[in-house]
């Protein structure tokens, strides 16, 4: 790939500038500057009411903000948009529908045509391993499942931005793992720009490729870090890193000591600090 | 995934579960031997004389009286002019409550616009609006027709409201993260999330209609099963006067059947996990 490909790979298509949301007297985000690149993955950790849920559900255009602008692909983001598309937490299935109709959903919401509609649903199904519970309601199925056909029905849209909060926050360690190696496979065939809410710094590490941390209410960027994994990754190796324990280890210190300054970092990786503007 | 598909298995094992297992449960031993228990003693109570004719009857006699008044063609008849009141009654109580609901439900100006009404009507026993109603729309269909929508109208408003409001906030903001349209979101959202609401709030409907339904009669011209009641009660025929009362009871079993039918229809979904 030639240099200038790969400049305009890496161009930013989302951006946030200087987002600042209240809620009343209570500050929420304080000053958000975030650029997400074509196809890049962010991850976002930060403590317990730092405001990240906020910050995804202001990017998806379901609030209002106060300061600052959301701009993707050089417009402003007021209102939701077919191009972003949400995996929810509490994965946010329809209760009476089968799984078809809940991963076609964005699909039929859109209005496409029924023979895509099926096809990109099949498709989906296959890619997510849920092929034979077409015909099964949400809650014949594991949470692990509910969330596999959330991820379906978000990618199912064909959205550039994939916006995810703690998508695997709700279910159990064991099907946390899974799910991350199965997204994992998903991003190498279908690349996206993400933003992925987490709490996780194992997570935060193993699927960004650039890890930003929150502080504390009013919710700042203090640091990013490249990870620098790249694409085509295995859990294991990533684990086994030493790269991967000194992230681990420093991120960690970090968000145990959220008003000091965390440091000098580990040899080789690359740290950003907040820039204001 | 072999880990993930236990709940599926639980659930199949349920469903499989035969439909004649229901005759081992004791349930249903309890309750034949309460219904025979009670109507045994209440006809005791007849034959030992201590029940008079005059004043009260019991099973047998009010079943012979039954079949005599269904034989005569004198029940089929009240209960033509009875479905009649109810059946309109239900017509217009039903389709208005559920907009009126829906409606409160969704705007906040068109709640506070009528919720005071509503709350008023609601806390007014309704009988006592029989005669104002009567000197406006006269003693005959209309004002009847009107008793029986007064009576139905309220649990289905209140009911519909209710699932509207308790529309789960979470899928809502799903349906507006996938730029869902307010007539989508009905579809896709309110509507099914309302059916058990308003199911229950039918099932309300259809006893209190038949409330209305009597009272109606009793109050106003002459007709129907709640006047066919009145009149043998009137005579000192107490098993002739009570046989209607008893018709009455098997209508409103079979119209909570229906409604129960008409859940199991709309919500398939629920009935697979959760009986």
């Amino acid at each position: 790939m030639s240099r200038t490909a790969v400049m305009e790979e890496r161009r930013a298509n989302l951006s946030l500038r200087g987002l600042h949301k209240r809620y009343g007297s209570l500050h929420v985000l304080d000053g958000i500057h975030l650029d997400v690149g074509h196809q890049e993955i962010i991850t976002v950790l930060g403590p317990s009411g730092c405001g990240k849920t906020t910050l995804l559900r202001i990017v998806n255009g379901l609030i209002p903000y106060d300061e600052g602008e959301v701009v993707f692909r050089s417009e402003r983001v007021a209102a939701p948009r077919p191009e972003m598309a949400m995996v929810f937490q509490h994965f946010g299935l329809f209760p009476w529908k089968r799984l078809y109709q809940n991963i076609g959903y964005g699909l039929r919401i859109q209005g496409r045509p029924p023979e895509e509609i099926d096809r990109l649903v099949r498709r989906y199904i296959g890619l997510v391993g849920l092929d034979g519970f077409e015909n099964h309601y949400p809650s014949e199925l594991s949470g692990g499942m509910q969330q596999r056909a959330g991820l379906a029905r978000a990618l199912a849209t064909q959205a550039a931005v994939l916006l995810l909060d703690e998508p695997f926050g709700a279910v159990d360690a064991l099907t946390r793992e899974l799910l991350q190696e199965e997204l994992l496979r998903i991003i190498d065939v279908e690349p996206k720009s993400m933003i992925f809410i987490t709490h996780s710094i194992d997570e935060a590490l193993l699927v960004g490729d650039r890890v930003v941390v929150m502080s504390p209410r009013p919710g700042r960027i203090r640091f990013e870090l490249e990870t620098g994994f790249g694409r085509g990754r295995e859990i294991e190796a990533i684990r086994a890193s030493d790269r991967f324990q000194a992230m681990r280890h420093y991120l960690w210190e970090a968000l145990r000591h959220p008003d000091s300054d965390p440091g000098p970092v580990p040899d080789g990786v690359s740290l950003r600090m907040e820039v204001k503007p | 995934m072999t880990t993930e598909t236990k709940p599926l298995a639980e659930a199949k094992e349920q469903k499989a579960a035969p439909m004649l297992a229901s005759l081992r449960e004791p349930r249903v031993y309890v309750r034949a031997v309460s219904l025979f228990g009670v109507l045994g003693a209440w006809e005791a109570l007849g034959w030992t004389g201590i029940i008079k004719p005059s004043t009260f009857s019991y099973p047998s006699v009010i079943a012979s009286a039954f079949l005599s008044l269904l034989f005569s063609g004198e029940m089929m008849k009240a209960a033509y002019q009875s479905s009649q009141i109810l059946g309109a009654g239900l017509a217009i109580a039903i389709p208005l409550g559920i907009a009126l609901g829906m409606f409160m439900g969704r705007s906040r100006t068109f709640e506070y616009a009528v919720d005071t009404f509503v709350y008023a009507l609601y806390a007014t026993p309704v009988v006592a609006l029989a005669f104002p109603i009567a000197m406006v729309l006269g003693v005959d269909f209309a004002g009847k027709t009107t008793i029986v929508v007064f009576f139905a109208i309220m649990p289905v408003i209140i009911n519909v409201y209710h699932g509207v409001r308790n529309v789960d906030p979470m899928l809502l903001e799903v349906t507006r993260s996938f730029c869902s349209s307010e007539w989508q979101r009905w579809r896709d959202l309110i509507f099914p999330s309302i059916v058990p609401y308003l199911v229950a709030g039918l099932g309300m409907a259809s006893g209190r209609a038949l409330v209305g339904m009597v009272v109606a009669e009793f109050l106003m011209s002459i007709s129907g099963l709640g006047a066919l009641s009145q009149d043998y009660i009137g005579n000192l025929e107490m098993d002739k006067g009570l046989a209607p009362v008893v018709f009455l009871m098997i209508v409103g079993i079979l119209l909570t059947k229906l409604v129960d039918f008409f859940e199991s229809r709309f919500a398939s979904w629920r009935a697979r996990n959760e009986r």
